[in-house]
Formats: C-alpha cells, structure tokens, sequence
C-alpha cells in the first residue's frame, strides 16, 4: 500500500517524502504559505478561516446596517431608493445571520471544541475544510447579486445581449431575509417556458441558491462536531464533565441538523415555484403562502437558538474564569440548554400570531413561548450564583459577557412581553421587534461573541489584544447599541412599522429614529475598533503566556499557539474543569503514553473538498444566471455539479491518507506514578 | 488493508460506534426531517384538496384512477427485496470480506434499483400523458417533488452501489473499514427503502382509502369541493 | 480598577437612561399611530395585556438585574486575593433555590398567562348577530333617513366590511350597502366606519401577504392570499385615524397607508348615501371635460372606475369620489395643508385624530405629482419627478408589455396632465 513509508514518523511534515496517493496525485501536506490555508484539515486553522471570513461579513453586513441607519434618519429621506433599501435590510439580516453570526459560532466550535475535550482532531477533517469552503463559496453566490445589482445600476449590463430591462427588477434579493411566499415566489400560470410571472427578481433567486449552499455547510458542519463531541473524548471526558461550551456546541449541532431540513424543503419547493412552475406557494393554483411561514419558522425559531446557544456556551466559560469559581449548577445550565434546543422547536407559530391561525393554536403557541423563558432565566440565575461568591476580574472578556448577561436579559424580558399574542398583534412587525431582537442577537450574542474572541485570542495566536482598546471598544458597543436599539421599544410602540424604507414627518417618530442612528454609527465604530484591535494583535500584538486568565478547561494547558498535534499527549480526565484543578492542586492532569518518538497520527492535507466546494460555486452562480438568460448558464450549473461528482469521488479514492508526527514530549509522569503522588 | 485507514480508524472512540456509522446515522435523522417536511406537505394540500387536479383539457381527474397501483406495488415489492439483499451484502462483507457473495448480492442491489427507477420513470412519463404536471395542480407539485426526491435518493444509492461494486476489484475493500464502508452503505440503502414504504402509504395507499377509494361505498366523488 | 470601572459604566449608560426619560412627555404616548393611546376595546385590551407584561418584566428586571448589580460589586476581586487559595470545590449548584426559582418563574408567567388567554379569545370572538347593540337594524334606522340603504337580510348582522390588499393599496367593501367591486362602488384606502358600534373585518388579498393595522383601534391581522382572515374592531372616538400595512409587501411597502375615519352613525348614513351617487358631468368645454375625455382617451379608465362615467375599470382603486377623501396614492400623500393640520391637532389638544378639511391647491399638486410621476409623462415635459410609489402599477404596461399599450398612448403633456387633474377635482 502506497502510504507505508508514511508509517516512519517525522518530527514536522515538511519532512515528509513527496509520494503519491491511490489516485496518483500527491498529498498537499508540505504546502506552505497560502496554498497551505487552501488545502488545510487542521481544525485551529479552519476555525481562523472561518473567523476571519465572519469578522469581514460582519463589517459587511454592518455596513448595509449603516446604510439602512442613514436613509431613516430623517423623515422623507432619499438617501437610497425604495427597492436598494429593501435589499440593505435583506442582505443585512441574511448577512448577519448566516455569514456573520453562524461562521463565528462556527470559528469556535472548530478551534474549540477538539481541545476542549482532549482530541487532536475532529471527527472527519477533510469534511471540515469542505464546510468551510462551502461556506465560503455560498458567502459569494449571495454576494454576488451584490455584483450584478450593481452592474445594472450603473447600466454596465445594457452591452449584453440577454439583458432585457424591461424584466429585470431586483439583482440583488429584496424580500427579507425570511422571504414570505408569495411575494418571493409566484402568482398566475405558468406559461410555455414552465415560468409563472414573479413578484421579484433574480436576487430571490441568489437568495434561494445561497441559502441551500450555506445549509449544505451548516449541515455537514454539524454532523461532524456531533461525531467529534461523542465520539473523540479524551479518556475519563464524561458527557457531563465536558466544558459548557462544547455542550451547548453539541445542542446547537442537533438544532441543525434537525432545523435546517425543513429550509431546505422549503427552498427546494420555492425554487420549483419560480423556476418550473410548480403551485407549493402560488395562492392562484392553490398554494398555500402559509405553508412557507410553517416551514421557514420550523426552521427560523430553532435558528434562533443556532445563534444564541453557542453564545451562552462562551459566557458560561468566561464567567466562571473571572470569578474564580466554578460554573454554578453545571448539570441544570447543561439541561437547561438541552430544553431551550428541545422548546426551540415548539414555538415556531409565535412568529404568526397575526396570519389567522384560530385561537387554539394562538394560545398553544403563546403559552409554549412563555414556557421557554423558564430554562432561559435559569441560565441566568446560574450565571448570577457563578458570579456570586467569587473574585469578579473586570477583564475586557468580562466585560462583555457581564453587557451579555445584561443586554440578553432586556431582550428577553421583551421577548415575554409579545409572547402574549394579544399584546404581540400590536408589536409584531413594528420596531418593538427589532428593538427585541436586537436585543437578543447583538446585544447578546455579538457581545457573548467579542467576549469569547478576547478570552480565546491569546490562545490562538498566543498574543494579547490591548486592554485598554478593548475597554474602550466595549463601551462604545454597549452604548452605541443601547442608543441605536432601546429607543426602537419606543417607536414600535408608537406604531412604527419594520421593513419601510422611509415615514413621513408628523408621526412622532423623528427625534428617536434620529438618535437610533447616532447610535448606529457610534456602535459601528465600536465594532470596527474592536475587531481592528484583534487583527492588529494577531499580527503585531504583544506576546503572552499559554494560560493569561488563570484557564479552567484543557485547551489553556497547551503552549499558545497551539502546535498543530494539538496534545503532545492524551490527557487523562478526572473532574470537571481538568486544568483548572490540575494547577490548584485538587486533581493533577495525568497523560497517556502516546506521542512522543512514536508519533501521534495526523491527517493529510487535501485540495478535493475545495473542488467538491467549487462545484457548489459553480451551480450556485449557474442557476440564478440561467435564471436571467444568460446563454449557457444552465450548463455552468451541470459543470458545477460534475465537479462537485468529481470533487467527491476523488476525495473518496484518495483515502483519509495521513502520518505519524513526533510530539515533544517533556519527559512526564507515567499515569500510574501520578496517580500515586496524588 | 492501508496502514494508514488502520491509525485512522482503529483508535477506539468514546462511543464504540465508528465516526462513520455515527455521522450516517445522524444524516439519517436529518433526512428524517427532510421527508418529514416533504410527505407533510404532500398530506397537508391532500387534506386541503381532496379529489385530484384538473388536466389540460379541464378536465376533473381523479388520482385513484390515474395511479396504477399493480405497477408500484411491484416496485415496492422490488425496493423491499433490495434492501434484502443489501442486508446480504453487508453480511457478508463482515463474514470476513467475502467479496464474491458481496459483489453478487451488490449486483442485485444494483439491478433492483435500476428497476425501481426505471418504474418511476415510466409511472411519470404516464402521468404525464394522462395530464398530471408539476403546473397545472398543487397535487402534481407535491406528486413529483416528493416522489422525484425519493427517486434521487435511489439514483445517488444506486450510484454510490456502483462505485463500491466497481471498487471491490481493486482489492482495497476490505477488513474492517471496507466492511464498515459498504455498512453504511447499505444504512443510507434501508433508509431510502424505509421512507419510500411511507411515502407508498401516504400518497398512494392512502387514495384507496375511505369512501371514495376502491373499498369505499363505491360512489363517484364528489367534484367541486376543492376548498 | 472598579471604581474606574462604574465610573467608565456609569458614564455610558446615565445619559442613555436621561436621554429617554427626558424624551417621554404625554404628547409622545399619542402620535398618530401611537399603541398606547388606544381608542376602542380591542386596542384597549392589547394595551392593558402589554401594560401587566410591563409591571411584570418591571419586577423582574429589578430583582435580577439589582441582583447581578449587587453581585458584581460586591464580589470583585479585591488586592490580596492572589494570595488567597483558589476556590477549586466544583459547584453542583443548590438544587433547593434552583427548584424555588423555577417554580417562582413559572408562577411569574402564569400571571401574564390568564389575561393572554382572555385575550386571545375576545379578539377572536368577533360579534356576530348576539351583540343586539351592534345590529344594523339596531343603530341604522335610527339615524336620519339611512333606512333604504341595507337589505332586509342583513337587519339581524353586524357591520361587515371586506378589506382587500393589493400592491400597494387597501380596497375597502361594504357588502350589505351594495358598496363592492364588482357593483363598481368600492372604496379605496379611507376606511370610514361608524362610532362607537362593532365591525366585522374580512381580510382578503389579491397578491401578496399584507397586514391591515389602525394602532389606536386593534392590533394587525394579516391578509393572506388564498385564505380569509377576520378580525372585529369598534372605535370609541370619531376622528382621522391613521393605519399602514403591516407586512413587507414589496418595492413601495413604506408607501401602503390607509385612513380610518370614524363618524356619528348619523354623518356615516350619510357618507354611505354620497358613495351611491354617481360622479357629476363637467361643464362641456371646460377643462374638467378635456380632462375626462383624456381619462379614456389616456386608457386611465381600463383599470379605474368612475361611476356614471366609466364602468370598465375593476383593476385600479376606484375614483368615483377620489376628491373628497383626505389623501392619495395609498394615503400617502396628504391632502389637507400641513400648517392647517398642525393647527387643528393643537387646537384639539394635541388629539391626532382631529383633522384639517381637504386643501384643493394641495389636492390639485399632488394629483399632477402622482400622475405626473408614474411614468406617464411625454417627453417633452419637464423631468418627471422621483417616483412617488415605485413599481406601482400606472407602470404596469411597462413592466409586463401588455399588447396594446404603449408609450405613446398613454404619455400626457404637462397641459393634457393639468386637464386630467382638473377632471379628478370635480370628482367629489
């Protein structure tokens, strides 16, 4: 077998002899530089990928916000036209949603997750590096529509041939990021062609592509960090001695899997309602738009819960780092997450209190929602006693998982305000609910996520962000936010409807839209410092220690960086919260005797999951083009799945591959000594 | 058997259930959710619109009459007896990787697929002609999206069988991984065998039923309550 | 290090919180669409279920969030705490006051669960034929001279009104006074209802979802295509009350406005009887009657009614009395002088609901502006304005190449436009 003489461990895999795989090609293991980064299954350098593509949709996506901030701040703008600003707050919640928030999440769970239980890997590493890059490559094809809006804006378009002016209305998707049939959709019949006539244009279309692609990612994403949870566990890592983060890590991973089926139907459905002319959505053959409601919040509420639950996973390992303590009632924080996933899926309906559902299901829906603050307060009322009876360190991780707790708390608290579904036929709809949610996912989790990035930064790059930066980015987040948010409570209550690019004067909601965007604009600049501050420190940032915060869990026992072997031995776990114990002299960390001469097994590098992942780029830009009439663009769609086919079996045929890498191992205690010196 | 495959895959894992029997039972739970989604809707607008569509000529069909319950029958029965001899296959892969019986038993798998589509082909084509489309009723549109799912989740089986068959005379399956390999397999096979007993219940079985079915009262149904 | 820390906290959050109580004043609490003003008992309702949320987010909010305050003030590290042992025992939590907050908690919801409940279903219950107060032949024949107006088969029923959504317009029906579409007597975008009796909405739209909503009058109910919602709303005041669609419903959703007007039952008998009475003829030679021959020789009538004049157009809103309604163009241009406004509002006490009379010199300039900036204009005229409702459907020939319809057909020059507008103005 060709990989025998990969048997010989050597100490860096730039040592390793170039030989060819099963398919005759040879593996990419001593690639450096950038083709290094394209061809990586290291799950640390995944998860900076996926960081670093999040940071920038989230600079993106805040940008769109800003634009959105500026066209309402005073009445009767025409700072952008009717149809741009509908494709600003589009592309700013499905930006934010699923290329900031979600990636970010995911840039965690890669780099975490392994070390946190005490792997070297995950589970399936070359499908890791095909989810990032599937993610990225659906990033584009949403984005792309950027690119062909704005080329016919500017009128570029008119050369072509295909272009009719008369047809097109919107290139990039304008129809929010939930996407309700059958304004996304179709009325009328089909005609020859098997198109029924369309309320929107081809950014629908980009929209719909992108989704499925960035589902697909999410999906097998998921499947991956539920196998490396369950299955890759250092000795002695009890389910219920895994840190919370990687718990809430394996909730949110069954939240998609489980959610994102019922999209993906529903897209799948749209799609054939758009480009075939079949009746799922269409009211005049039938169709039921409520359906699309069903299916989107079937998935949408579980997403919510995809966003939030990683972010409760980070605040519950920073509070008890800077408290000194450990996490407060473990077992009822970890079950409380499982019954918020489990309640996730129950609730769906309280986003159609206002479609006609009869009060039976009304009042299901609205007790079941009311229901689910219960396991959220717990959380809080834990993280309270994390924080009660210890040393509280106001370090700028600290800080912002306190704002967390705080601004998490507020949207919660109207969260239970239109749970009441009498009281929520006045809200729904109006700025009280993007005051709410705002409240929830960027008053929550974008804090909860800074948070985590300050704690975990020095870790992955080994250098320490500036304190006194990071306060002052902080402060600027939290006021900025609060300015822009709280007063939307205000003017949703005073009959401000969402998603309306623009009011008239006289209607009392001048002074505070006005202030809203002060506060925008102050809380962008809060955010670019913050992650400015970051990318300086990766890169110039001043060194520090492995272990700067005094770590509770396994991955503040490595060197930081982390070398790419992850543990130069296996630890061995005995408690909760193993390192932490370990340095404090309640229970010392012992390690098995793997590693060291005899190497420990790493995976082999790959560039097939980037061409499976340029398969779905291909299809994914083929089919809205087609979708215009560009020439030929159906057959860039089959070139884009024959090259998906292709990606994949070839990724089949070369085999997991892989090496023995020696380890440095410091010359340590044998498990059984150790044991006896405890 | 790879020396390599060997490190990958002989570390115990905390479960004593292989990564890659784990990750296929957790894509089946996901698929689970995906038909689930799919034969809903299907059974939603069938409640909504009880007595068929309307064909090109605007004529009111019936889909009892349309559907030819012999012929899918047949191809279910066909389907069922596949995932028999998936079970075989399997069965022998782990007896020690007894490729011959694996690849005759894998033919079979293959050969029984290829007509359980090729039924499908036809039934659509049929339908088709007799003026059931994807346009012109909200019946067609869930018809084919769910049946047309299925069929691709055949098609990618049968596929993915092909490959594997093809690949057993490169003498690389083998041992414990080549076993596992063709176990999953033959997971994802049952699992589409599974789901298509459902859907055969739900969305032809289910038309034979209640009064206007072949063992209802016999009368006509009754046109014109379509909402 | 914590002082500088309140100091820094103090300092970000103190003018957030002066800001918005310095901004709260009585007038804020009665905007135009203001949900806390609420003027009829569906409204009322929703507001008093909102106001128990409040009292009990209210308590919540300083229990746990005076707890937390507390808790990280009084537990900060303090100098000398690295000398100290770290606190290495694990926290099992104490399952005695995990099980006290739950239940607390839920005993919490339960108090906003009773009244939710109730609710939902008086919302629900719309009055039919048992709320005796609310029947025509109860209220109708009392006031002056309304008798001949409804059908001896509805005496029994309450008000019924049918709201359409269409893009981006409110059509409103009164089918038991013969006010419909198809009877060519629709009204378009200014709901009039009377005061003080119940009405049953039935919801409907013809293409995409939208959401009809009256803040100060009932929560919104959604109007979806293939189905029929209903909802019951009563107004307790008369007045001008302003509603908006709900719902994002494409490129000009900003733009869906609609009115309510609530009148003495007496004034609405007599608006019921004005919306029968067909339009009057203009003066022949004047510049009104150039206009209406404009108004079919332009193919404005293929989709607009005008009663008496055109009867073809089921389409568009219908324009019968378009000059006596407040606003246009989906209530989004004002007709009435915004200086006159101000001054009416003020001299009712700051009540919204009071309103200027129609100002004909504005009617007149918005009537061109809309016209004018729907893509009809010849080119010859001045720039046409910014669309005043992008992707309306005067674009509609455009958009879908309807055969038969072109550019030079319906394209007006500035004098052909100030005829049209002179036409629409006797259409009272």
């Amino acid at each position: 077998m060709s990989h025998d003489h990969h048997h010989a461990p050597v100490a860096s895999r730039y040592d390793l002899a170039p030989e060819r795989s099963d398919i005759g090609l040879i593996r990419p293991d001593r690639f450096t530089g950038w083709r290094d980064w394209l061809t990586t299954v290291d799950h640390k350098k995944i998860g900076v990928l996926y960081g670093a593509f999040a940071m920038f949709f989230f600079l993106v996506g805040g940008v769109e916000a800003l634009g959105i901030r500026t066209q309402l701040s005073r009445p009767d703008n025409d700072f952008i036209t009717a149809r741009m600003y509908n494709q600003l707050f589009t592309m700013h919640g499905t930006t934010m949603i699923f290329l900031g928030v979600m990636p970010l999440s995911a840039a965690f769970f890669n780099f975490l997750v392994p070390l946190q239980i005490g792997a070297r890997d995950v589970a399936f590493p070359r499908l890791n590096a095909f989810s990032l890059w599937t993610f990225v490559f659906g990033a584009f094809v949403l984005n792309a529509s950027w690119l062909f809006e704005f080329a016919h804006l500017s009128g570029w378009l008119k050369s072509f041939g295909w272009y009719n002016a008369l047809v097109y209305t919107d290139f990039a998707p304008a129809n929010g990021w939930f996407s309700y049939a059958p304004l996304s959709g179709t009325f009328g019949q089909a005609d020859a062609a098997l198109r029924a006539p369309r309320f929107t244009g081809v950014g629908t279309d980009f929209w719909i592509i992108g989704i499925q692609i960035l589902g697909i990612a999410s999906l097998a994403a998921s499947f991956n960090f539920i196998c490396t949870i369950l299955n890759m566990r250092a000795k002695g890592m009890t389910m219920m001695r895994l840190p919370v983060f990687t718990w809430m890590t394996l909730v949110t991973s069954f939240l998609i899997i489980l959610a994102f089926p019922a999209i993906t139907v529903a897209l799948i459905q749209l799609m054939f309602d758009r480009q075939f002319g079949a009746n799922f959505f269409n009211p005049s053959a039938g169709g039921q738009p409520v359906l699309w409601q069903h299916l989107f919040w079937i998935f949408g509420h579980p997403e919510v819960y995809i966003l939030v639950l990683p972010a409760m996973g980070i605040v519950s390992e920073v509070l008890p780092t800077f408290s000194g303590k450990s996490l407060f009632g473990y077992p009822i924080i970890v079950f409380s997450g499982a019954v918020i996933g489990f309640l996730g899926f129950a609730v769906w309906s309280h986003h159609m209190f206002t479609t006609g559902l009869g009060p039976v299901p009304t009042a299901a829906f609205s007790l079941l929602t009311m229901a689910i603050a219960v396991p959220t307060g717990v959380k809080i009322f834990n993280w309270l006693g994390t924080i009660w009876g210890g040393r509280v360190r106001f370090t700028p991780p600290m800080v912002l998982s306190l704002g967390f707790i705080w601004m998490f708390m507020c949207g919660g608290f109207s969260g239970i305000m239109h749970s009441s579904a009498p009281a929520d036929s006045q809200q729904q709809d109006s700025y009280f609910v993007i005051a709410h949610f705002h409240y929830v996912l960027l008053g929550g989790v974008l804090l909860g996520l800074m948070s985590g990035l300050y704690f975990w930064f020095p870790k992955i790059f080994g250098r320490m962000p500036k304190a006194s930066v990071a306060y002052w980015a902080s402060g600027l987040v939290i006021l900025g936010f609060n300015l822009a948010f709280g007063p939307m409570h205000y003017l949703g209550l005073a009959g401000q409807p969402r998603r309306t690019h623009t009011y008239h004067a006289g209607f009392g909601w001048e002074t505070w839209n006005y202030v809203a965007t002060i506060g925008a604009f102050i809380l962008g600049i809060g955010v670019f410092i913050a992650f400015a501050n970051l990318v300086w420190t990766a890169f110039r940032g001043e060194k520090c220690s492995s272990d700067p915060w005094d770590g509770r869990t396994l991955e503040w026992s490595l060197p930081s960086p982390v070398p790419e072997y992850n543990f130069a031995r296996s630890p061995v776990i005995a408690c909760r919260d193993a390192f932490f114990a370990h340095k404090h002299g309640a229970h010392r960390l012992v390690y098995e005797q793997d590693g060291g001469e005899a190497g420990v097994h790493m995976p082999s590098q790959s560039w097939m999951p980037l061409l499976a992942s340029c398969g779905f780029l291909l299809a994914g830009l083929g089919m809205p083009m087609s979708a215009m009439g560009v020439p030929h663009a159906g057959w860039v769609v089959i070139a884009g799945l024959g090259v998906l086919f292709l990606g994949i079996w070839l990724w089949a045929l070369e085999g997991p591959g892989g090496y023995m890498l020696k380890t440095p191992v410091a010359p340590a205690p044998a498990p059984a000594e150790a044991a006896a010196s405890r | 058997m790879s020396h390599s495959a060997a490190h990958a895959h002989e570390a115990p894992t905390s479960t004593g259930i292989d990564h890659k029997k784990l990750i296929m039972w957790l894509f089946l739970a996901s698929d689970c959710m995906f038909f689930g989604t799919l034969i809903s809707t299907h059974l939603l607008y069938r409640k909504l619109y009880p007595t068929g569509f309307t064909d090109a000529e605007g004529h009111q069909q019936f889909v009892q009459k349309l559907f030819d319950i012999e012929l899918t029958s047949f191809s279910t029965f066909i389907l069922l007896m596949s995932s028999f001899l998936m079970a075989l296959a399997v069965s022998a892969m782990h007896k020690g990787g007894q490729l011959k019986s694996f690849r005759r038993n894998v033919l079979g798998v293959i050969v029984f697929g290829l007509i359980f589509l090729g039924c499908q082909v036809y039934e659509f084509t049929h339908f088709y002609h007799q003026g059931l489309t994807v346009q012109n009723s909200v019946f067609g549109s869930t018809f084919y999206v769910l049946t047309g799912t299925h069929g691709t989740h055949v098609a990618i089986g049968v596929l993915w069988l092909v490959l594997l068959y093809f690949y057993s005379f490169t003498g690389k399956l083998g041992g414990h991984v080549g076993a596992l390999d063709v176990e999953v397999a033959g997971l994802y096979w049952h699992f589409v065998d599974i789901v298509w007993i459902i859907i055969f219940t739900a969305v032809y079985l289910v038309e034979y039923l209640g009064p206007d079915g072949i063992w209802g009262n016999g009368l006509p149904p009754v046109p014109g309550v379509t909402r | 290090m914590m002082s500088r820390f309140i100091a820094r906290v103090g300092l970000l959050v103190l003018p957030v919180i002066a800001l918005l109580t310095a901004g709260c004043s009585e007038a804020d609490l009665k905007v135009r669409q203001s949900t806390f003003d609420a003027k009829g008992p569906v409204a009322r309702m929703q507001y008093d279920i909102f106001m128990d949320s409040v009292y009990l987010v209210t308590v919540l909010f300083a229990i746990v969030g005076g707890l937390l305050v507390y808790a990280v003030i009084r537990f900060r590290a303090r100098p000398g705490d690295e000398n100290k042992p770290a606190i290495v025992e694990d926290g099992h939590g104490n399952p005695v006051t995990e099980i006290l907050l739950i239940v607390a908690s839920i005993g919490a919801l339960v108090f906003l669960a009773i009244p939710t409940l109730k609710g939902i279903w008086y919302q629900d219950d719309v009055p039919e034929d048992r709320v005796p107060a609310g029947r025509l032949s109860v209220w109708y024949p009392r006031v002056e001279g309304g008798v001949e107006n409804y059908a001896e088969a509805v005496k029994d029923q309450v008000l019924e009104i049918d709201v359409v959504g269409k893009q981006w317009w409110f059509r409103f029906e009164y089918p038991q006074f013969g006010l419909t579409n198809d009877g060519r007597r629709s009204v378009p975008n200014e709901l009039v209802i009377p005061k003080g009796v119940p009405v049953r909405i039935n919801l409907r739209s013809e293409d995409v979802i939208h959401s009809f909503w009256i803040p100060k009058v009932a929560g919104k109910v959604d109007l979806m295509p293939g189905r029929r919602n209903r909802m019951w709303i009563q107004a307790d005041e008369t007045g001008h009350y302003y509603g908006q669609c709900a719902e994002f419903c494409g490129d000009s959703h900003a733009y869906m406005l609609f009115r309510c007007e609530v009148l003495e039952p007496a004034d609405f008998a007599r608006w019921v009887r004005a919306q029968k009475q067909d339009a009057p003829e203009p003066p022949a030679g004047s510049k009104a009657a150039e206009g209406k021959a404009l108004f079919a020789a332009k193919t404005c009538a293929m989709c607009h009614n005008v009663s008496g004049h055109f009867g073809a157009g089921a389409f568009g809103p219908d324009l019968t009395h378009v000059a006596s309604r407040k606003s246009l163009a989906g209530a989004w241009l004002d007709n009435r002088n915004p200086e006159a406004q101000r001054a009416a509002e003020a001299a009712a006490g700051g009540n919204t609901e009071a309103s200027a009379p129609v100002d004909r010199a504005v009617q007149k300039a918005n009537l061109i502006r809309w016209i004018g900036s729907s893509g009809v204009l010849h080119a010859e005229a001045a720039e046409p304005t910014r669309d005043v409702k992008p992707g309306n459907r005067m674009h509609y020939y455009k958009m879908f190449n309807v055969a038969g319809l072109n550019e030079t057909k319906t394209k007006l020059t500035p004098s052909e436009l100030d005829a049209l507008a002179e036409y629409l103005l006797t259409l009272k």
